[in-house]
């Protein structure tokens, strides 16, 4: 009888005899692994090694006010021109790691611990995505924040207060800090969203975070070759940075669009978390007119991971093309 | 505030707050970090009913547009498209996308990748799949059923190591019988040449030896549990593509109906010189993907950028992928 696997299987006399088959690891049933890739993709800006870590992704029941200036059902078909569910809006995180220089620059947190535990580690992932990805929090030279809400900034602290990067500076927009200090803006903010924002933000910018922490100001270099770019409109002191070695440049927008396929597609939406939708708009018009002319990668806090596209123009907007996944940098 | 500037916004910063001093010094004694210079394992997973999918990714190859890489485009216009598709200058890359499929009793890998050889012949842009697979904790030992879509060595290559000996030796390997009968006629090789001379020595290297644990199928049928071949001839004579359902959820595995989309998906005429019987290749993409639009059926390509699945949509003359977004939880 010919020694086949399906001989094997039936537990033939034949099969058992054979030497072949005191490997068994692969007669039973594999599992599922249930588990998806760890979250972290690397490239190079030049000399600079930027590694992209997912923080993971918050789903949530898509609100009707989600952009305040068109119809939810508007919103609904745009999702579905995108393929996403209509229903559940999936809010996707993606902070970047830059190594320059042998330092290891942090831009934006993620929602930190505290967001892992809330959301059953659906978001929160990057510490687990960092170590992946061989880094450990301790070898972070510099956390930079582009602005202060939750999700880019929350990750500075774990649940119980504890500072995340015991060896980092933080760095974060003066014009921002500013704001979200002053006690006249907290006492004028509207109650809700903004008044929560204020909460957080003295709450998690205090202590050990405080004694970290240093201001830096637009149009200057918050590293070497790290330039911060003013961006206001989704928060008063928003920023972007501009990531620059040799020739080769990357945009990291922030949030100058939420996700893609909604806000850059239809860059006169106003998204929900747009403090100042006006100034926000002006903002993501400038700021893609320019991608677009200059063809610059722009590396995207919201864009599905790894978050790293190319824009173009369109008659009513503009589309992002994914930059194709690299398999070997 | 009706128009403003980059410099406005600077210049009304300056009221801010004045940089508040540092604290704690970052310690100036600790080493500095190497860069990795190594990418992320390349798999992704995701769920289709009850069953699981890994896509794992063989590595891409770029290399300088050859002379005729699109059959019937001069060249000229080849590159500027090329190039509008944020390839490097002059060149084009083609990566490759092999996927595995866990239907809770078995496990199937459809397609092998450029194989180990392959892997040390482009110093480790192509042939991944099997460092991939282990990064998955995939054992090529636990594979039941390997499905071969056709016989370009992309995606047979990886059937052997450079050992010779089989990588997946307790599987058994299903490939199209009309691709089987096609690339193991002398007739056939006798009169063929250019890529495809070299395709037929590759196969007979690539499956040299397999011969027991081959076996064929007729398209049409279903070759592993939820898993049907569907005849897609053109690309090779015996091509096919694969439907995947468990429950109400399916996916197509186009394998080559098209190569690399956003040259060949957008403008499905061009004829990408892999392709055996252009004419023909031509007619199953606009018939397959006509059909995959209709049905907003996601799509699995072999050559697309990995993790390799999107949809697709009809878009003037030609048709458009939409990529998925990366799920970061399954």
């Amino acid at each position: 009888m010919a020694l086949t696997r399906r001989a094997a299987l039936l537990g033939s006399a034949a099969a058992a005899l054979a030497p072949a088959l005191t490997i068994t690891s692969g007669w039973a049933a594999a599992p599922a692994a249930g588990k998806q890739a760890p979250g972290f993709y690397r490239y190079k800006v030049g000399d600079v090694e930027v590694t992209v870590i997912t923080d993971g992704v918050i789903r949530m029941k898509l609100p009707e006010t989600f952009v305040s200036n068109v119809k939810v059902d508007e919103v609904k078909a745009a999702l579905a021109d995108a393929h996403m569910s209509t229903e559940l809006f999936n809010n996707t995180y993606t902070p970047v790691v830059l190594n320059t220089g042998g330092k290891l620059v942090l831009i934006d947190t993620g929602v930190g611990e505290g967001g892992f535990n809330a959301s059953k580690g659906t978001a929160g992932q990057f510490l687990n995505n960092l170590a992946a990805a061989g880094l450990k929090p301790e070898m972070i030279d510099t956390v930079v924040i582009s602005h202060y809400h939750g999700d880019h900034m929350n990750g500075l602290i774990k649940a119980d207060g504890a500072i995340t990067f015991p060896n980092a500076e933080i760095l974060v927009p003066a014009r921002e800090h500013a704001f979200w200090m002053d006690d006249g803006e907290m006492s004028r903010a509207p109650a809700g969203r903004m008044q929560e924002l204020f909460k957080n933000n003295r709450r998690v910018f205090a202590g050990e975070v405080m004694k970290r922490l240093r201001t830096y100001e637009w149009d200057k270099e918050v590293v070497p070759g790290l330039l911060a770019v003013g961006t206001p409109g989704h928060s008063s002191g928003h920023t972007s940075h501009v990531l620059s070695s040799g020739s080769a440049k990357v945009y990291i927008q922030a949030d100058v669009t939420h996700v893609p396929y909604l806000f850059a597609r239809h860059p006169g939406w106003h998204a929900f978390y747009d403090q100042i939708p006006d100034m926000a708009e002006a903002t993501r018009r400038k700021v893609y007119d320019m991608l677009a002319a200059e063809k610059m990668m722009v590396q995207g806090f919201h864009y599905p991971f790894p978050a790293n596209a190319y824009i173009e123009k369109t008659s009513t907007g503009y589309h992002e093309t994914m930059v194709p996944w690299n398999a070997a940098i | 505030m009706t128009e403003f500037t980059r410099r406005e916004w600077l210049g009304s910063s300056a009221a801010t707050a004045a940089a508040l001093s540092l604290g704690l010094a970052p310690s100036p004694l600790r080493a500095a970090a190497p860069a990795t210079g190594k990418q992320a394992p390349g798999f992704y997973r995701s769920k289709l009913g009850d069953y699981e999918l890994t896509q794992v990714a063989d590595g891409a190859r770029t290399f300088p547009m050859p002379e005729g890489f699109i059959v019937n485009l001069p060249k000229d216009q080849a590159l500027a498209a090329a190039e509008g598709a944020y390839m490097p200058k002059g060149q084009v890359t083609i990566p490759f996308n092999p996927l595995v499929v866990n239907t809770g009793s078995k496990l199937i890998v459809i397609d092998t990748g450029n194989g180990l050889g392959a892997f040390e012949a482009t110093k480790g842009a192509a042939g991944q799949m099997n460092a991939n697979m282990k990064a998955a904790g995939i054992d090529p030992n636990a594979v039941d059923i390997v499905l071969i879509s056709h016989f370009h060595g992309d995606h047979i290559g990886g059937l052997k190591g450079a050992d010779g000996k089989p990588v997946f030796p307790n599987a058994e390997i299903k490939v199209p019988a009309a691709e089987w009968a096609f690339w193991t006629d002398d007739a056939n090789q006798a009169k063929a040449n250019g890529f495809n001379k070299a395709q037929f020595a590759g196969a007979k290297k690539n499956l040299d030896g397999l011969g027991d644990k081959i076996t064929k199928f007729e398209a049409g049928k279903e070759v592993a549990p939820g898993i049907t071949s569907i005849a897609t001839p053109g690309h090779t004579p015996g091509h096919v593509s694969f439907v995947i359902a468990s429950g109400n959820a399916r996916i197509l595995v186009q394998s080559d109906v098209t190569n690399i989309p956003s040259l060949f998906l957008t403008h499905p005429d061009w004829q990408v010189v892999f392709d055996n019987d252009p004419a023909l290749a031509v007619t199953t993409r606009h018939k397959f993907f006509d059909m995959a639009a209709a049905e907003k059926a996601a799509i699995i390509g072999y050559h697309f950028s990995f993790p390799a699945v999107g949809h697709v949509e009809k878009d003037g003359s030609g048709y458009r992928l939409v990529p998925a977004a990366w799920n970061p939880t399954i």
